[in-house]
């Protein structure tokens, strides 16, 4: 497998209808050669349609898709050249593992003895070469996963294209191969497009995470960049938990401002950028695992009372649900080996967290 | 099935009955192959295969078997080839003028064949395909299209579309995704198709009397030609044969598909 012949993929203004009901709308993305890129939406949000319209399954309304600058938005899937794993994989039930990963190069016309040679290669690659003589059916969710992997591969495509590729495996594997599919990215060098529900997934694996909500493109941006400065309420919301607190802007000042929600006032540094300005009403997201305890006699830039209505234990740590007087309810997750009281319902306790923990959201767009 | 509901007393013997009714008349034949007679009749003084003999060693006995399979094996070459076409083809496209295409794929089965008889001898006579190999063959293999359409449609309703979006996707072309991916997937449907197709042909008797007189003459035409002009007992013995052939074909649908599901 030749290393680095990642390609670049460009999406401009792709838009699918199905009659009134628009699958995809107007979503433009740069994807770099060698990047993998994860589509992140709740289902229905259009990111598989858009995958499908990548792989030339699914003929765009509008826009284009172009591969390093070049238009292939009129090419059927078979002339694109890229590998794709599918969800449930769809490996071929009646031919064998090495069958499986031989497919693409016998449509290729490749002699038997090159194709020996690649598929030996690719399924090392993936370490199943010992498995290449079984049935599909013989093999476990995550080897028939690998072999997937393999076949996708192993005609040296443009692009790897995944559709939910973990979704059907349990949750430890899952992790497993979310790591082993991030080495292999590395390995193999190539452009790999990832298309998942699964948030964890998004930021465990990817470079970059485009997230889609109702067919249009949210926000892109590298998994931390997401998590940590969320454009609107629904990234916030989807990736990851968030508490919301809606007030209006006092004292605006460069990198920060207060806002006043009930009789509360809470500091928000919110860094470079332009601050609101004042009487205007503001959305801020504050996630829940930067909510600490306060112990006696301890001090943060915002504080407030409240109530412990319910609590979990999580084992690495506690989520708390927290009803206080103005900001009503709130979610924290503390670490529970560091936690300065024992949990209990009705419990009285200070919330805490500092001014550069909440950060501005918008609303969107309905 | 340990603890399942079983049936009681008054529906187990009606299932018997109908069980019984349907193979009595099948059954029936048996005995009267085996007489010791002349003329069709039960066994008097013990049981005689000389009938069975008689039918293997006449030319017209033997002439019309092997006349009627070699029709059935064409005709089942051309309802499997047309009717696995169709159900692909119905398949890929998948809309409503589709589902209109089936059912009128199903017409040969669902009109009286006396019907098609007249509507083909009327045809058939300006074509020359009357009393001809050719015409039966033809007039076989498109009525046994509907067995094979409803067959392979069954067989790709369990297909997964994914696997043809899949060899796509690795650069297959259309018909090399149809080789080497939807055909052998449904290898069995398209199987059993063949095996009612063959049947049909096998042992139809209205439309052979209708488009063929003298040269082609299949077994199911010779026995009725026997029935009507003498009572030998030689027909008992075909028609004993023809179940056993018929009865060795359909476990042979039944064993590949066990296979196929196990």
């Amino acid at each position: 497998m030749s290393a680095a012949a990642g390609h670049a993929l460009g999406l401009r203004g792709l838009t699918k209808r199905y009659g009134d009901f628009i699958a995809v709308n107007d979503v433009s993305l740069e994807i770099e050669q060698g990047e993998f890129v994860t589509l992140l939406g709740p289902s229905g949000s259009g990111k598989t349609t858009i995958l499908m319209a990548i792989a030339g399954f699914v003929a765009p309304s509008e826009g284009a898709v172009l591969l390093d600058g070049r238009d292939i938005t009129p090419l059927p899937p078979e002339k694109r050249n890229f590998g794709m794993v599918f969800q449930g994989y769809a490996l071929f039930p009646h031919m064998t593992v090495a069958e499986n990963v031989a497919f693409p190069l016998r449509v290729r016309g490749m002699s038997r003895a090159d194709r020996d040679a690649k598929v030996r290669a690719a399924l090392d690659l993936v370490q199943l070469a010992q498995f290449s003589g079984r049935l599909p059916k013989q093999l476990s969710g995550g080897q028939q996963q690998r072999v997937a992997l393999a076949r996708a591969l192993v005609f040296d495509p443009s692009l790897l294209l995944l559709d939910e590729p973990l979704s059907a495996l349990d949750k430890k594997l899952r992790a497993e191969l979310q790591e082993e599919l991030k080495a292999l990215h590395r390995r193999v060098g190539r452009t790999f497009i990832n298309v998942t529900h699964d948030q964890e997934e998004a930021l465990s694996m990817s470079d970059r995470i485009a997230i889609l909500n109702h067919g249009r493109l949210v926000q892109a941006g590298a998994p931390g960049e997401l998590y940590e400065r969320p454009r609107t309420r629904f990234v916030a919301d989807f990736l990851g938990k968030s508490n919301f607190l809606e007030g209006t802007v006092r004292q605006p000042a460069p990198g920060g401002f207060m806002l006043e929600v009930g009789a509360s006032r809470l500091a928000v540094a919110h860094g470079p950028g332009t601050a609101p300005s004042p009487g205007t009403r503001s959305l801020l997201s504050l996630r829940p695992e930067k909510i600490s305890l306060l112990a006696e006699g301890e001090a943060a830039e915002n504080q407030v009372e409240g109530r412990i209505l319910s609590w979990a234990y999580l084992g690495a740590g506690f989520a708390l649900r927290i009803a206080t007087a103005d900001l009503g309810e709130l979610r924290a997750v503390l670490p529970s080996w560091k936690s300065p009281v024992a949990p209990a319902e009705d419990l009285p306790v200070r919330l805490g967290w500092s001014a550069d923990a909440a950060v501005p959201v918008e609303e969107d767009a309905a | 099935m340990d603890g399942i509901y079983s049936p009681g007393a008054a529906s187990r013997s009606l299932a018997w009955a109908t069980a019984f009714y349907l193979v009595l008349p099948i059954l029936i034949v048996v005995p009267v192959a085996l007489t010791d007679q002349r003329y069709l009749s039960l066994p008097q003084d013990g049981i005689s295969f000389r009938h069975f003999a008689t039918v293997l060693s006449s030319p017209e006995w033997l002439g019309s078997i092997w006349q009627s399979f070699t029709i059935a094996v064409a005709a089942t070459i051309l309802s499997v080839t047309a009717g696995t076409l169709c159900a692909i083809g119905c398949w890929r496209i998948s809309r409503r003028t589709t589902e209109l295409v089936r059912v009128l794929m199903l017409l040969p089965l669902i009109i009286p064949s006396i019907v098609y008889a007249i509507g083909l001898y009327r045809y058939f006579g300006p074509l020359g395909l009357l009393d001809r190999f050719l015409g039966v063959v033809i007039a076989h293999g498109v009525t046994g299209i509907p067995y094979v359409v409803i067959t392979v449609s069954t067989a790709l309703a369990a297909f997964d579309p994914r696997l043809e979006q899949a060899a796509r996707g690795m650069g297959a072309s259309l018909s090399q995704t149809l080789r080497w991916v939807i055909l052998p997937r449904i290898a069995p449907g398209i199987f059993s198709g063949a095996i009612f197709a063959f049947i049909h042909s096998w042992d139809e008797l209205v439309m052979v009397l209708f488009i063929a007189s003298r040269d082609v003459f299949t077994l199911p035409r010779r026995i009725w030609d026997g029935i009507n002009e003498n009572l030998d007992p030689a027909m008992a013995a075909v028609a004993v044969l023809l179940i056993l052939f018929t009865l060795l074909l359909l476990l042979a649908d039944r064993a590949l598909r066990r296979r196929n599901e196990g």
